[in-house]
C-alpha cells in the first residue's frame, strides 16, 4: 500500500509534558523474556542526540542509505536510529528482522546502495539460507554491515565484516568498526558481566531505572560503555 | 504541529469529513487536474502511458474528460517499467531520488515486493486524514495508550499514535506476542487496536487459555479494534462477538490510500480529499471500452488516482480489486464514500466452468477443528483449472488420521464451493513462515 506516503508524522507533536511516556516498548531478560520498558519523550530526545553522533561515526548521512532491520517491540530502542537517519539526511529503508522478510532484504540490497545495513539477525540469515543466496552476494557491497550476536559469526564465517549491533536490554550497543568493541551511550548507561550475560545499569535520571539488570546478551567481558561480544 | 479536536468532538476534522458532496467534487477536480500536469511533467510512466493514448493535461478540464481520454495504468505496467527499464521505482518518481527520506517496499504479497518512494513532511499537499479521521472517530483520545501490532518494513509511520496524543504499547506481528497482548492490555487499558486479523483472533483463544486470561476482560478497555488484511471467517466473528471486540474493518485502496469502518460498521470510508475513486466493469480491455459502474452496491473493479500525493502519485491506477462501492450518506454523518472489498481479479479460479474465490473455501477448510486457524492455499497453476488444489494447514494431528482429515475437508469443501478439491494437508507452521499471519499468499501457483 503507497497510502503511507503521505504519513508524515514523526511523533510528540502534540505532547506538550516531555516527561509524558512516549510508548510502552521491551527489553529482553537473561531468560529470553520480554519485559515491558515505558519510555517517555525525554529519554527518546535524549537517544535522539546520541544516535546521530553513531549515525556519524558510521557515515550514515546525507546522500547515504541505510537499511534498519528490527522488529516492533524494538522500537523504543531503534526509533531515534531509524527517526535519526532520516534527521542526519540519510534515506532510511526499514525491513522485519525475520526469515520470512529476507526476501525484503534482499530485494532492497539488490536495488539499493546502502552504506549500512544494521541489525541483521540469524533469522534473516536463515531466510537467505532458504531463498539459495551467499550472504557475500547480498551484502559483500555494503561498507557498515551491523550484526546481531546471532548473526556475527556466520557472516565472518561468509568472509564478510560485520560489525557488532546488539539490543542489551534498553541500551543499544552499536561497533564503530569490524572487529571493534560493541559500545552503548556512555552518558546513559553502565555495563558490566554477570555469569557471562551483559547488565545494564542507568547512569542518568529516567522513570524506570535499571541497576544492573541481567540481558540476555553474552559477552566476553566489558570494560566503562564497551562491549566484548563473545 | 497536528492540530487536535476538542475531546468532546465526534470527528477529527468536521468540516472536511462531512463536507457536502458537490464540494468534495469541486475539490477533487481542483486536486485532480493539479495532480495530472505536475505526474505529467515528472513521472515517466505517466507521460509516455498518456503519449500512447495521444492525450495530454489539457485535453482534461472536467471529470468526463479524464474517464473517457486518460488510460489506466496496472502494477504490470508499473513492473515491466522497473525492469525494462531498470528504474526501481517503475517510472513513478516525481522528485530527484536525493530528494528521497525513505524508500520502503509494498508488502509483496501478490508478488515481488516493489520500492515505495517517501518523502517525510513534503510528500503530500492535503490535511491529516487517512489514521486520524479514521481513530479519532473511533474514539482514541490525548492520553489514550494504544494496542499497535505490525510490522516494520512501511518506517515508523506508527508515530501517528503520538500524533494524536496517545502511547503505542508496541507489539511485533506474531502470533508469539498474544499473551503479552493479553497481559499488556490488562495492565494499561488500551482504547485502539492496530492491527489483528482472523488467524490471530483464532490463535487468541487457545492462547488464552493456556495463560489463564479471560480475553472478555483484556479487551474490555478497547473501543476500537482494527483488523484486516483478510475477511473473517465464521469462527473468528464468533469469538470476537463473544469476547465483546470492537471490531472495525480496514483495507487498501487501490494501493493509493486506505479506509476504515465508521461506527455504523456498514463498509469502509475512504477520504476522497485524498483520492479520486472509480468503479469499472472488470473485463474492460482498457479506458476506451471501460464501462463505468456507478450504482450503489453493484460488483466493480476499483479504479483510484491519488490527489495529494506529490512524491509518486497513481493515475487511473486499475487494481484488479474486485469491490461495491456507496456513495449515498452514511449513517454516521460523514460524507465521503464506502467500500466493501469481495477480492481480487487475479486470484479468480474457474474449476470446470465454475468460478471459485479464496473466500468461498475459507470456511469451509476452518470447520475442521485441526484447521480452525484457516489457513490454506490455493494452488492455481492458470485461470481454469480441471481440479480445484488446495494446500491446508492443520494442527494437533497424528499423522495416522491424516488420511481421514484430508478426506474431510475435501467433504466440506464439496459441500460449499459445489466442487472436490484435491487436498494437500501441511503442519500450519509451515504455511504461517510464508508472511505475517494474515498475508500469507493465499494463491500460489504452485
Ligand atoms: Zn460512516
Amino acid at each position: 500500500m503507497r497510502y503511507l506516503v503521505t504519513l508524515v508524522a514523526l511523533g510528540g507533536g502534540v505532547v506538550s509534558d516531555a516527561t509524558a511516556l512516549w510508548g510502552v516498548g521491551t527489553w529482553v531478560d537473561r531468560d529470553g523474556v520480554r519485559r515491558p520498558w515505558e519510555v517517555s519523550h525525554t529519554e527518546i530526545q535524549r537517544a535522539m542526540g546520541h544516535s546521530s553522533r553513531v549515525l556519524g561515526d558510521l557515515g550514515v548521512g546525507p546522500g547515504a542509505r541505510v537499511l534498519w532491520c528490527s522488529m516492533l517491540s524494538e522500537a523504543a530502542q531503534v526509533w531515534p536510529f531509524i527517526v535519526g537517519s532520516m534527521l542526519s539526511g540519510a534515506q532510511l529503508s526499514c525491513a522485519d528482522a525475520t526469515a520470512a522478510e529476507a526476501p525484503r532484504v534482499a530485494m532492497f540490497c539488490r536495488l539499493i546502495d546502502y552504506r549500512a545495513v544494521m541489525g541483521v539477525t540469524g533469522a534473516i540469515l536463515d531466510g537467505l539460507d532458504e531463498m539459495g543466496l551467499a550472504y557475500a552476494d547480498v551484502f559483500g557491497a555494503v561498507a557498515v554491515l551491523g550484526a546481531r550476536p546471532d548473526a556475527y559469526h556466520r557472516l565472518t564465517t561468509a568472509g564478510l565484516a560485520p560489525q557488532h549491533f546488539a539490543l542489551v536490554g534498553p541500551a543499544v550497543a552499536v561497533a564503530r568498526e569490524p572487529a571493534g568493541p560493541a559500545l552503548v551511550d556512555d552518558a546513559e548507561w553502565a555495563v558490566d558481566l554477570i555469569d557471562g550475560h551483559v547488565a545494564v545499569t542507568t547512569k542518568s535520571e529516567r522513570p524506570t531505572a535499571f541497576d544492573r539488570a541481567v540481558t540476555c546478551v553474552r559477552a566476553a567481558s566489558t570494560s566503562g560503555n564497551e562491549i566484548a561480544c563473545a | 504541529m497536528t492540530q487536535l479536536p476538542p475531546n468532546e468532538s465526534v470527528y477529527f476534522d468536521a468540516e472536511y469529513e462531512t463536507m457536502p458532496r458537490e464540494q468534495i467534487a469541486e475539490l477533487q477536480l481542483e486536486l485532480l487536474l493539479e495532480t495530472i500536469a505536475y505526474a505529467y511533467e515528472h513521472s515517466p510512466l505517466i507521460r509516455e502511458t498518456w503519449q500512447a493514448a495521444k492525450v495530454t493535461p489539457r485535453d482534461v478540464a472536467t471529470f468526463d474528460d479524464f474517464y473517457e481520454k486518460v488510460p489506466f495504468i496496472s502494477k504490470d505496467a508499473v513492473r515491466d517499467f522497473r525492469d525494462g527499464r531498470g528504474d526501481p521505482y517503475g517510472g513513478l518518481l516525481c522528485v530527484p531520488t536525493d530528494e528521497l527520506t525513505a524508500i520502503m517496499s509494498t508488502s509483496g504479497t501478490t508478488g515481488d515486493p516493489t520500492l515505495v518512494a517517501e518523502k517525510w513532511g513534503g510528500g503530500s499537499v492535503g490535511r491529516p486524514a487517512i489514521m486520524y479521521r479514521d481513530f479519532w472517530g473511533m474514539g482514541v483520545r490525548p492520553g489514550d495508550f494504544f494496542s499497535l501490532f505490525l510490522f516494520t518494513f512501511r518506517g515508523p509511520t506508527y508515530g501517528f499514535v503520538q500524533s494524536l496524543g496517545g502511547i503505542p504499547l508496541l507489539f511485533d506481528y506474531d502470533l508469539m506476542e498474544i499473551e503479552r497482548l493479553l497481559r499488556l492490555s490488562c495492565e494499561y487499558r488500551p482504547t485502539a487496536m492496530y492491527n489483528f486479523g482472523g488467524t490471530m483472533i483464532l490463535a487468541t483463544a487457545d492462547i488464552a487459555e493456556r495463560a489463564g486470561i479471560d480475553p472478555r476482560d483484556a479487551f474490555s478497555s478497547y473501543k476500537g479494534m482494527v483488523w484486516a488484511g483478510e475477511p473473517l471467517g465464521a469462527r473468528a466473528r464468533a469469538l470476537a462477538d463473544e469476547w465483546g471486540m470492537p471490531l472495525f474493518e480496514h483495507s487498501s485502496v487501490g494501493d493509493v490510500t486506505a479506509s476504515f469502518e465508521c461506527s455504523m460498521h456498514n463498509g469502509m470510508h475512504f477520504w476522497e480529499d485524498t483520492v479520486l475513486v472509480e468503479g469499472i466493469d472488470p473485463e474492460a480491455v482498457d479506458h476506451r471500452d471501460a464501462q463505468a459502474i456507478t450504482r450503489d452496491g453493484e460488483r466493480c473493479e476499483l479504479v483510484a488516482t491519488a490527489l495529494t500525493n506529490r512524491v509518486a502519485p497513481l493515475i487511473r491506477y486499475r487494481s484488479d480489486d474486485i469491490v461495491r462501492l456507496a456513495r449515498t450518506p452514511c449513517a454516521c454523518g460523514r460524507t465521503h464514500a464506502r467500500i466493501w472489498t469481495i477480492g481480487r481479479k487475479g486470484d479468480e479460479v474457474i474449476v470446470a466452468g465454475r468460478s471459485v474465490l479464496p473466500i468461498d473455501v475459507w470456511s469451509a477448510v476452518e470447520s475442521l477443528e485441526p484447521c480452525r486457524l484457516g489457513l490454506f492455499q490455493v494452488i492455481r497453476a492458470q485461470r481454469e483449472v480441471d481440479v480445484l488444489r488446495l494446500r491446508v494447514g492443520y494442527q494437533d494431528t497424528p499423522s495416522a488420521r491424516l488420511g481421514a482429515l484430508a478426506d474431510e475437508v475435501a467433504g466440506a469443501v464439496l459441500a460449499k464451493v459445489g466442487v472436490t478439491p484435491e487436498v494437500q494437508l501441511v503442519p500450519n507452521a509451515e504455511l504461517l513462515r510464508l508472511g505475517p499471519p494474515h498475508k500469507i499468499p493465499r494463491v500460489t501457483k504452485r
